[in-house]
């Protein structure tokens, strides 16, 4: 069995999408967004190692699980980048979305 | 002479004890053996040399190296010298360099991936044993794979810029180690580009697959389960578990296995598939996926993009 705690909720808004949704305590930030229907900010992997979820977090609490540092540096994560699936908010937070599928019209070759 | 079938992989974890609840609980490998540096070797049920599966917990998630088992020991000699009359560095490495393994040859794939060729293994044996075998062992757990059964990796392909190291990954394999084509995907404005390239050595439709991407990288590894209705009891388990899957059961066109690709915790794709596909054999004409259907090719239902297939990988 999988717990989740569902009791507290905080209002994630994405930046650049003007998305806004609720994310549950304990949950990253994916898990939320996905449910909802929301696709303010790609979602991948969930497991920190793909990066297309990548997030700079403008303002709020949160806290993060181990992420692969091919995507996010140290630098980088001292300046409020993180990826989205690994990050589990602890406050309201507002947020942009840094990394980006592809668009399929631009994919002149099959798979690129 | 020759290769016989992958020997193993190592993958990169971010998290040794959430990777390790996925591949036993969830996918049903068994632990054989950690190394000095705290690297974890596993094995499917059905498998009998030490080991398929390394997982080696790092900073970031990917693939280390892939490695393929070759009948011989002589092999290695031989395929050293037509390795190196190709054109490709290769390096002899001494029994131990890879753990519980015999000597090695360790060389780069055209594309940048390490790959292994290898002779020997410890042996350790089927978890049903050689004699009077029953077709299953009870207490395996979760989606008891049998086997790790192909990898698929990404290879830069920039037409633009005429990178095609899916391209150059075929010739190599084909004309160094006598790996066969069994499947492709052309695009391009002639239809000449080769985008993807599934090939065997075993007598099943892939031991491994390329896709042209924008980087180098691991986009699965993939365990096999016999039929169908393994399939969607593996995906009953990972729903269970709460693994994120990627894309439920299908059907592949190429190869006509029967998929489910999903994440392990560091985000590293994995697939089960099952079916046989078909026999492939060395005389098999092969078979092109022109680029209106590749999607058809990869999901055959729906003949679309499903999950994250192009831009997902670690
Ligand atoms: S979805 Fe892959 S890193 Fe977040
Ligand atoms: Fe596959």
């Amino acid at each position: 069995m999988v717990e989740t705690k569902k009791n507290v909720r905080y209002i994630i808004n994405i930046e650049n999408t003007g998305e806004t949704y609720e994310s549950a305590d304990g949950e990253h930030l994916l898990v939320g967004m996905v449910k909802l229907g929301r696709k303010g900010i790609p979602s991948g992997c969930h497991g920190g190692g793909c990066g297309v979820c990548k997030i700079k977090v403008k303002n709020g609490k949160y806290r993060k699980l181990t992420l692969s540092r091919e995507h996010v540096s140290k630098e980088e994560e001292s300046q409020g980048f993180s990826l989205a699936c690994r990050t589990i908010p602890e406050s309201d937070i507002r947020l942009s979305a840094v990394g980006q599928f592809k668009k399929v019209v631009t994919k002149s070759y099959g798979f690129v | 002479m020759g290769v016989m079938r992958i020997g193993h992989i190592s993958i990169r974890v971010l998290d040794m004890d959430a990777a390790l609840k996925h591949y036993e609980n969830v996918l049903g490998l068994t632990r054989t053996h950690e190394d000095s540096e705290g690297n974890v070797y596993l094995k499917c049920w059905d498998e009998w040399d030490k080991y398929s599966l390394v997982l080696n917990e790092s900073e970031k998630a990917g693939m280390n190296h892939i490695a393929y088992k070759v009948e011989n020991d002589s092999d290695l000699d031989v395929f050293k010298q037509r390795i190196a009359d190709y054109g490709v560095d290769v390096e002899e490495v001494a029994g131990g360099y890879l753990e519980c393994t015999g000597r090695a040859l360790k060389l780069n794939l055209p594309s940048g991936h390490e790959f292994y060729l290898y002779a020997e293994k410890e042996f350790v044996g089927k978890a049903v044993g050689v004699t009077n075998p029953d077709p299953w062992p009870d207490g395996v757990k979760g989606a008891a794979v049998h086997w790790l059964d192909h990898a698929l990796l990404i290879c830069e392909l920039d037409p633009e810029k005429g990178i095609n190291k899916v391209a150059e990954n075929v010739k190599f394999l084909q004309d160094a180690l006598d790996f066969y084509l069994g499947e492709q995907v052309m695009v391009g404005p002639d239809g000449d580009i080769i985008a993807a390239a599934w090939m065997f050595r075993s007598s099943t439709p892939h031991d491994i697959a390329f896709v042209g991407g924008e980087r180098m990288g691991f986009h699965h590894c993939a365990f096999f389960l016999d039929e169908w209705n393994d399939v969607l009891k593996a995906a009953d388990i990972m729903a269970k578990n709460r693994v994120k899957i990627d894309v439920t059961p299908q059907r592949h066109g190429i190869t006509r296995g029967y998929t489910i690709y999903f994440f392990d915790p560091s985000g590293n794709r994995n697939e089960t598939f099952a079916g046989l596909g078909y026999l492939a054999q060395p005389d098999m004409p092969v078979i092109t996926w022109t680029e209106d259907e590749l999607w058809r090719g990869i999901f055959y239902h729906t003949g679309e993009e499903a999950g994250q297939f192009t831009d997902v990988y670690t």
